[in-house]
């Protein structure tokens, strides 16, 4: 079963983050990157079904010369190989990131497609379905158990509330949520062996696209940080008594909790 | 990891060790990548390091530090004769050993990695910050393997080393009797050479870290032990390696092979690793291989010291480094007192607890300290990557001299020194410092013991004064002292590092005026005097090594603030140069005064009769 993961490199959850003076975009420089986390839900889904049903796991990424560290890490859990389209000093939406992930797609031999359901940075949502869509096979979004089963894929998803069961047949996509595993750690044998593995590296222009129909259809206006926390409030008053009863009035006055 | 989950993560950014700091020490100040010229090392170049380092902080700070408390209130649980680990530390074992992280710069054939020992330290800096207690476990194991490596026959490297470099089995060094510490000459067990080669032992051990647990389904314990017949001494002892469960020639595992666990201590500290008593051959059916020539088990250990020495002082920074990065953390976000400034206004807001001169004084004492230490131990790693790789003899023959002579400052000096930087650490936190809901206050008692263990500090520095100093003619000295002399001139290339360059010049003189005259005296009647300043001469001896790697890490850091510094980098490297300028402006003339007591060399700590101590 050959299996595809849909791999991008966002910054570190651990990082701080600030806009970049064109204010639309963030300041990339002194940044730490990682694989999204959700992607990695992918890439241990892809080597479980591997492990299980035998076959290749394969990483698709979008991106520059610095994701390559990224999808190391993914060929490090396991992945046997990998492709990079470098797309680097491109504006591309998610959209058009899709676009790209389908055209590159259509060149490789594909039963099963793992995707995150968003990735961390930007919170989009879209590539995962929108590569399905531009390749016209079936979608299932938000996993939290995925099983092949006679040339189907059958999943669990969270949904409002609760969770429903689907069924697909292959080739389909499937973005992962949170709870379908627990990534593996890389071992140390894993990082020596995956310097080793092959990477293929193309341009958009290798994929037959051209940059006119990757522009962006949504632009960013502008970018704003999250207000910054404001310090604690001390109740003041003579007397415990006292500053009981301020406490319940701002409680029920101001803040109208109670 | 994700959604809610990033909250904790962004929590933890700084815990353990500075990352930045440890790749300035590995790249930036100590070149690592030169290793790559031997060809073992070949593959390691910047790339696969920092890979290597940030999976080994990956798991360190999600799987290995959140047993540290468990490791300390949940402790080991001896009952008839079974030691049960706290539960936590099960899965963090199965990934630690899962990830293959047990035996980094060992034989690839038997389950090692083949890594740069370098690397495996600045990986264990993360590990053993993490929770040391629980370190021990694997870490033991990797030195019980290294012996059977070294000394064991085709036959037990085969039945063994796998097996030990896995995890699978874990090990022990069991040295210690209740009546043969220091003085291992005094041990009373026995081997009796039984027909088929192999050796019945009897005896009782104690202190023995990692004896007896629930992690692993073997336990092979290294065991000192006298010969029947054999003479008295250190000259009769000799090394057999005997397994709690008997391994047939076959692999599989056989018979229980009557290792008794008859208790565990009740310590200060590191209440995560078991430190049991075991009875070998109470029941007469407890055997052994001879590890290597019979007589010759003394030898053996000194050949494995250097390493287990180094990993104490690696142990010891752990706690230190992770004390500095929480007492940083805490003293950043802790808002107590005006500013002194503002003192006497009573409208002035309190202030971050890190403006107060006292608690940046504490800061920056750490500070030195901890990035002095993390240099001098990388430095004997990097030297011991290039004693065992390098062709050309006189190299090997000086590396293998400076690491002998530094290894009790590794061990000694930076034991005491981390549990100063503890105390410090637990100082900045205040009352919290000393309740366990903070961790400070277990550091301290965890850290307390790498000052005692694998050789008490007081035999670090009688070791110092006594052998290394002298050793070949006085020539590792010698060479230490040029090295530090390179650091010296090209720190006074900079105009602005030149009066530091100067001031340690001065130490470095005085050091080498003061060795002289104490080394000729431990060698004379006055030996007893001499000896009695072994230790203000190792912590002399000490400063001037941290004064010398800080200024070589400050003279790193004005050459690339003279260059193109990036903006997040600027920073640190102004934070390099204020570390130099602190330790060689403030503890520098505490250590000139510490040489001239040593010149002065008090004779009433001799001389005082023991009546006249007191107390009775």
């Amino acid at each position: 079963m050959d299996i595809l993961v849909l791999l991008k490199q966002v910054p570190d959850t651990e990082s701080m983050i600030s806009i970049a003076d064109d204010g639309v975009s963030i300041k990339g420089d002194g940044l730490k990157y990682v694989i999204n986390p959700y992607d990695e839900l992918a890439v241990e889904q892809a080597l479980k079904i591997r492990e299980a049903q035998g076959g290749t796991v394969t990483i698709v990424s979008v991106g520059s010369a610095k994701t390559e560290q990224a999808i190391r890490t993914g060929l490090a859990m396991g992945a046997d190989k990998a492709v990079l389209i470098d797309a680097t000093g491109m504006m591309i939406d998610g959209l058009g990131t899709a676009k790209i992930m389908a055209a590159a797609i259509k060149e490789l031999p594909c039963d099963l497609i793992f995707a995150g359901h968003r990735a961390v940075d930007d919170d989009n949502y879209l590539v995962g379905p929108a590569t399905a869509e531009f390749m016209g096979i079936p979608n299932i979004s938000m996993a939290i158990k995925a099983e092949v089963q006679d040339g189907a894929i059958v999943c669990q998803c969270t949904v409002e509330g609760g969770t429903k069961d689907v069924k697909a047949m292959l080739p389909a996509l499937v973005t992962t949520q949170r709870g379908l595993n627990e990534p593996r750690y890389t071992s140390l044998p894993g990082i020596m062996k995956a310097k080793r593995k092959p990477m293929d590296v193309k341009t958009v222009a290798d994929l037959g696209l051209d940059a006119a129909e990757l522009k962006p259809l949504v632009t960013i206006k502008s970018m704003s940080q999250p207000p910054e926390r404001k310090g604690g409030r001390m109740i003041e008053g003579d007397s415990v008594q006292a500053k009981v009863a301020e406490l319940v009035r701002v409680l029920h006055e101001e803040a109208k909790v109670i | 990891m994700c959604d809610g989950d990033q909250k904790g993560v962004a929590i933890m950014a700084q815990v353990i060790a500075d990352r930045r700091d440890v790749d300035f020490v590995l790249f930036e100040q100590l070149d690592v990548e030169q290793l790559t010229q031997f060809g073992k090392f070949e593959e390691f170049n910047r790339k696969t390091i920092d890979m290597v380092i940030s999976e080994a902080r990956n798991l360190a700070v999600k799987e290995i530090l959140p047993t540290q408390q468990d490791g300390d209130s949940q402790g080991c649980k001896f009952e008839n004769g079974i030691v049960k680990v706290p539960e936590s530390f099960h899965r963090a074992y199965k990934h630690f050993i899962e990830g293959e992280w047990l035996a980094l710069p060992e034989d690839p054939e038997y389950g090692g990695q083949g890594m740069p020992r370098t690397v495996a330290l600045a990986t264990s800096d993360f590990f053993n910050g993490a929770n040391y207690s629980f370190m021990m476990y694997p870490g033991l194991t990797h030195g019980a393997a290294l012996l059977v490596e070294a000394f064991g026959t085709k036959k037990l490297k085969d039945l063994f080393l796998k097996n030990m470099f896995t995890g699978t089995w874990t090990g022990t060094m069991l040295l210690t009797e209740p009546e043969a510490g220091s003085d291992l000459g005094r041990l009373t067990t026995t081997a009796v050479k039984n027909e088929d080669g192999t050796y019945s032992i009897t005896g009782n051990k104690i202190f023995i870290s990692s004896g007896e647990h629930n992690l692993s389904e073997n336990i092979i314990h290294p065991v000192l032990a006298r010969i029947e017949g054999a003479p008295e001494g250190t000259k009769g002892i000799s090394l057999f390696l005997v397994p709690k469960v008997w391994v047939k020639d076959n692999g599989a595992l056989g018979g229980f092979n009557d290792v008794i666990c008859t208790g565990i201590e009740e310590k200060m500290g590191i209440h995560g690793n078991s430190t049991c008593s075991l009875t070998l051959g109470g029941k007469g059916q407890c055997r052994g291989y001879l590890l290597g020539e019979e007589n010759k088990g003394m030898r053996a250990m000194f050949l494995m010291m250097n390493e287990a020495r180094l990993l104490v002082g690696m142990q010891a920074l752990s706690c230190a480094s992770a004390s500095y990065i929480n007492a940083i953390n805490y003293a950043r976000e802790r808002i107590q007192g005006r500013h002194l400034l503002k003192v006497m206004q009573p409208d002035a807001p309190s202030v971050p607890i890190i403006q107060h001169p006292d608690v940046r004084r504490m800061l920056i004492n750490m500070k030195a300290y901890v990035e002095g230490m993390r240099s001098l131990l990388y430095y004997v790693g990097l030297l011991t990557d290039k004693a065992a790789q390098t062709d050309n003899e006189q190299e090997r023959v000086k590396y293998q001299g400076m690491i002998d002579l530094l290894i009790p400052i590794a061990k000694g000096y930076v034991t005491d020194r981390s549990h100063d930087v503890c105390n410090n650490g637990m100082q900045v936190y205040g009352g919290y410092g000393y309740i366990r809901e903070y961790p400070q206050e277990q550091l301290v008692r965890d850290c307390r013991i790498t000052m005692i263990y694998e050789g008490t500090n007081g035999i670090q520095a009688m070791d110092l004064l006594g052998r290394k100093l002298g050793l070949n003619q006085g020539k590792p000295i010698m060479d230490l002292m040029g090295e530090v002399q390179t650091t010296i001139a090209k720190a006074k290339e900079f105009e602005t590092l030149k009066p530091l360059a100067k001031d340690l010049e001065k130490a470095l003189n005085r050091l080498a005026e003061v060795a002289m005259t104490l080394g000729a005296s431990a060698m004379s009647a006055k030996a007893l005097n001499a000896f009695s300043f072994a230790v203000p001469f190792m912590e002399a001896s000490g400063d001037v090594v941290m004064a010398w790697m800080l200024l070589w890490r400050a003279a790193i850091a004005r050459q690339k603030l003279e260059g193109k510094a990036k903006k997040k980098d600027q920073k640190f490297y102004e934070g390099q140069i204020k570390s130099a300028e602190y330790f060689i402006q403030s503890i520098i003339p505490v250590t000139m005064g510490k040489m001239d007591a040593i010149m002065i060399s008090s004779p009433s700590i001799v001389q005082i009769e023991e009546d006249s101590f007191g107390g009775k």
